[in-house]
């Protein structure tokens, strides 16, 4: 009995003819000089891609801080605050700072680059994934059987052995191993032999084209996301006892119950809470507390926790003593001395804008005492207020016809409200990559030809396989070598355990 | 209950064992180094049956600077990375005693993860490829985090709210600092791999072989960074009501991502494989590291409490 493994590269021509797949680009598979077929072996080459994740890493590199700064989020809607913030970007960046504002690189991430970028990988993924699949379903599923003398003289992983027995029990026993190594074997017969071919995880490629169209459904998500299906509105504020409707068509109102903020001895936060009542068509749905990472979510809308302050409740009744306004005004801004906090809400039928102010947490303002608010009076668009009034809480004053009270202070809290659209997309797509990785990573496919013919002194066996980027399926195949080699000896128990003894 | 004033304090202790067991096997290393005056003969080329486990067939190995059946002081390097773990394990452990929550809110509790997240993946790959050499590039990388967290000190701060989530919380950290292990071990293999000429260099492993070490590390941390980046999404989601928001740690994370992927894609398109391969590897750490650190530098980002 003789044996002869080799597990030795053949040389790369030879390996070109033995497997289809060490050419991933696919070019060969696609000729001709026109148009759509260029467009097609641009979009299938593998080189595309990995230009194209390049570009997207260097452009991401690009949108961080170290490098460029970003504008604000939703700066760009507002141009005098974005021209403004521009200005501050000229110290750093002098002359280039219109160029780069030219070229979008103050928003990369919204830029027509970036989004570009993303839809042409996008296409390419979505080229290598169906040019890919058919051949990764025929390998699993229609594999070649049969090999013949060439590849298992050429193979990267190959191996000859003589057992004694007749052509039949030998292709038994090659099977019987095979299958204890948990291969499928599926068997070819010839006039002149027999021929097996075994294969192990055939579903594992599939792994390639799940991670490579799942990254196709997060860059879908992450569009529905910022599509008008879906709505974020990042500073909702909701005083507390009082109604606010969401609006985005949803029917939903919510009342804050309670807030509360505490804090540890050390003065750093604990928690913030607050009880949310929600209801839809004025009928309560759910009453939650929501705090961070404990958000409030119904009919597909979400609430979170995200900040909170003080409120001024104002009430408005006008002359017939009808209450045309009564509501928290959230103290949101700051006077720029620091002193005030103040806040502003609209009587929209009366053509007015009402600035509430109070003195700030911890500051004294002469003008305002503990107690007391100022509230001031404009006509939409008017600089100068038609009237202004220091309030006692409690009390009343009349400016231009209206009637102003200043009930008390109470809290607010602020939160994100949202309707997401595209993020199931986005948790769906994440699973999909990360079991398609782990598929294609641990789950190679492993594909065993082998060859039986009879020989003077029993059958010969020729075993071989591709090793496309799995070397460790080289220790496995001359373990399975070995497997064979014993299986095929009469005497094999006693020799293996004899070579364990010595 | 263990005090949590004394686990604080074992936790330091298992740190500083920790760094000297690691600076222990430094030494054996180099020694071994610095003694090997001659190359070890090339093992035989692999026969059937004549193998058992590991990665890469025998005829693909090469003389390390100690083969693990070699002995003495590279045998011992050896040990003492495993006390090493250990040792930074405990420390891990008495941490989360010592301050109640997962040992991954600050940047003294990053460092020690992430030295612990090397450790791991270092010995994993010196068992599995029996290349002791990687040590001396890894272990001086796992030392300087360590030093790097002495330097911070520990801190038993509460959790700030947005950190208040338990699962997330270990889950997020734990695989990341895995991933980035797995990246060190990567960077290393394809350090060794670029200070040699295509032949190799006698008492360096071979080439083929680091440019195997490097692909397993990277698709083992790969999935793992992926994972990362999902649970950070979703833990976003959950704390901030986005899943995405460009917060430069995100970003950060999305460009080492991007480059691992490139490397992947990098080793089956045609002119792209070695060299070229290798040093997509050392970008991807220099950009693991970019991420690591970016919260130093990153004003205004949502991580920013991991300073």
């Amino acid at each position: 009995m003789s044996q002869d493994v080799h597990t030795r590269p053949a040389e790369p021509g030879a390996r070109e003819s033995i497997d289809g797949l060490d050419n991933p680009d696919g070019g060969a598979s696609v000729s001709g000089a026109d148009a759509l077929n260029r467009l097609w072996r641009f979009f299938i080459s593998m080189r595309t891609g990995l230009w194209l994740i390049l570009a997207l890493g260097l452009l991401s590199l690009a949108g961080t801080p170290p490098f460029l700064d970003q504008a604000p989020k939703g700066m760009s809607a507002d141009p005098t605050a974005y021209t403004q913030w521009l200005a501050t970007e000229h110290v750093k960046y002098g002359g280039w700072t219109s160029l780069l504002d030219k070229l979008g690189m103050f928003s990369v991430f919204e830029s027509i680059w970036f989004k570009g970028i993303a839809v042409l990988l996008a296409t390419s993924i979505l080229a290598c994934s169906v040019n890919r699949a058919p051949r990764l379903w025929k390998l699993a599923f229609h594999p070649r059987t049969r090999m013949g003398q060439t590849f298992f003289t050429h193979a990267p992983l190959r191996a000859s052995l003589l057992v004694p027995a007749d052509q039949a029990a030998a292709a038994e026993s090659v099977r019987e191993v095979l299958k204890s190594h948990h291969f499928r074997t599926v068997n070819d017969p010839e006039d002149d032999g027999v021929n097996l071919y075994a294969d192990r995880f055939r579903w594992g490629p599939f792994g390639t084209v799940m991670a490579h169209l799942s990254f196709v459904m997060i860059i879908v998500g992450v569009y529905l996301t910022q599509s008008p299906m879906s709505f974020k509105d990042q500073n909702f504020v909701a005083p507390v006892g009082d109604r606010v409707a969401v609006g985005h068509g949803t029917g939903l109102v919510i009342e804050a119950k309670s807030f509360e903020d505490t804090y540890y001895d050390s003065g750093s936060p604990k928690d913030y809470v607050s009880v949310l009542a929600l209801y839809k068509n004025g009928v309560l749905v759910k009453t939650q507390p929501v705090r961070v990472n404990h958000p409030l979510t119904s009919d597909g809308v979400s609430f979170y926790q995200s900040f909170f302050g003080m409120a001024a409740r104002m009430k408005v009744t006008d002359a017939s003593g009808k209450a045309i306004y009564e509501q928290g005004v959230p103290l949101s801004f700051t006077s720029d001395d620091g002193a005030r906090s103040i806040g502003q809400f609209k009587l929209p039928a009366n053509g007015l804008t009402v600035e509430v102010a109070l003195p700030a947490s911890g500051k004294t303002d002469p003008e305002i005492k503990a107690g007391q608010a100022s509230v001031a009076v404009f006509k939409d668009g008017a600089k100068n207020a038609v009237g202004s009034e220091i309030a006692d809480m409690g009390k009343s004053s009349t400016i231009d016809g209206l009637t102003y009270t200043f009930e008390r202070t109470n809290k607010y809290t602020g939160l994100i409200v949202g309707r997401d659209r595209g993020a199931n997309f986005i948790w769906l797509g994440s699973t999909l990559l990360v079991v398609g990785l782990l598929m294609v990573f641990f789950f190679p496919h492993r594909r065993i030809w082998v060859r039986i013919r009879t020989t003077a002194g029993g059958s010969e066996i020729l075993c071989a396989s591709t090793m496309k980027r799995d070397a460790a399926f080289k220790p496995q195949f001359n373990q399975l070598i070995t497997d064979i080699q014993l299986a095929g000896t009469p005497s094999s128990t006693t020799q293996k355990a004899g070579q364990n003894d010595a | 209950m263990l005090d949590k004033t004394l686990a604080m304090q074992l936790s330091k202790y298992g740190l500083w064992c920790g760094l000297a067991t690691v600076v222990l096997a430094l030494i054996c290393y180099t020694l071994v180094l610095v003694l090997a005056k001659t190359p070890r003969p090339e093992p035989a080329m692999a026969q059937a049956g004549g193998h058992s486990g590991g990665g890469v067939a025998t005829d693909e190995r090469t003389p390390p600077v100690a083969p693990a059946q070699a002995g003495g002081l590279a045998q011992y390097g050896t040990y003492f990375t495993w006390l090493s773990l250990v040792f930074v394990t405990g420390c891990l452990f008495f941490l989360t005693v010592g301050t109640g929550h997962g040992p991954f809110t600050n940047m003294y509790e990053f460092s020690v993860s992430f030295a612990w997240g090397i450790l791991v993946a270092y010995v994993y790959f010196e068992r599995r490829y029996h290349v002791r050499t990687i040590g001396l590039l890894i272990l001086p990388i796992t030392a300087a985090f360590m030093i790097y967290a002495m330097y911070l000190g520990a801190s038993s701060n509460p959790l700030m709210p947005a950190l208040e989530n338990p699962p997330l919380l270990i889950t997020h950290i734990a695989v990341a600092v895995l991933a980035y292990g797995a990246f060190a071990v990567s960077f290393a293999a394809a350090v060794l791999y670029l200070v040699q000429p295509e032949g190799g260099r006698p008492g360096l492993p071979k080439p083929a072989l680091l440019d195997e070490m490097g692909y397993r590390a990277v698709i083992i941390g790969f999935p793992l960074l992926t994972l990362t980046v999902a649970l950070g999404a979703l833990w976003a989601d959950k704390a901030w009501g986005s899943y995405w928001t460009w917060d430069p740690k995100e970003t950060a994370s999305l460009i080492t991502w991007l480059i691992y992927g490139a490397y992947l894609h990098a080793r089956v398109a045609r002119g792209w494989v070695g060299r070229r391969a290798a040093w997509l590897l050392v970008i991807g750490f220099a950009s693991v590291l970019f991420t690591f650190f970016g919260n130093l530098f990153f004003s205004g980002s949502l991580h920013s409490y991991a300073k």
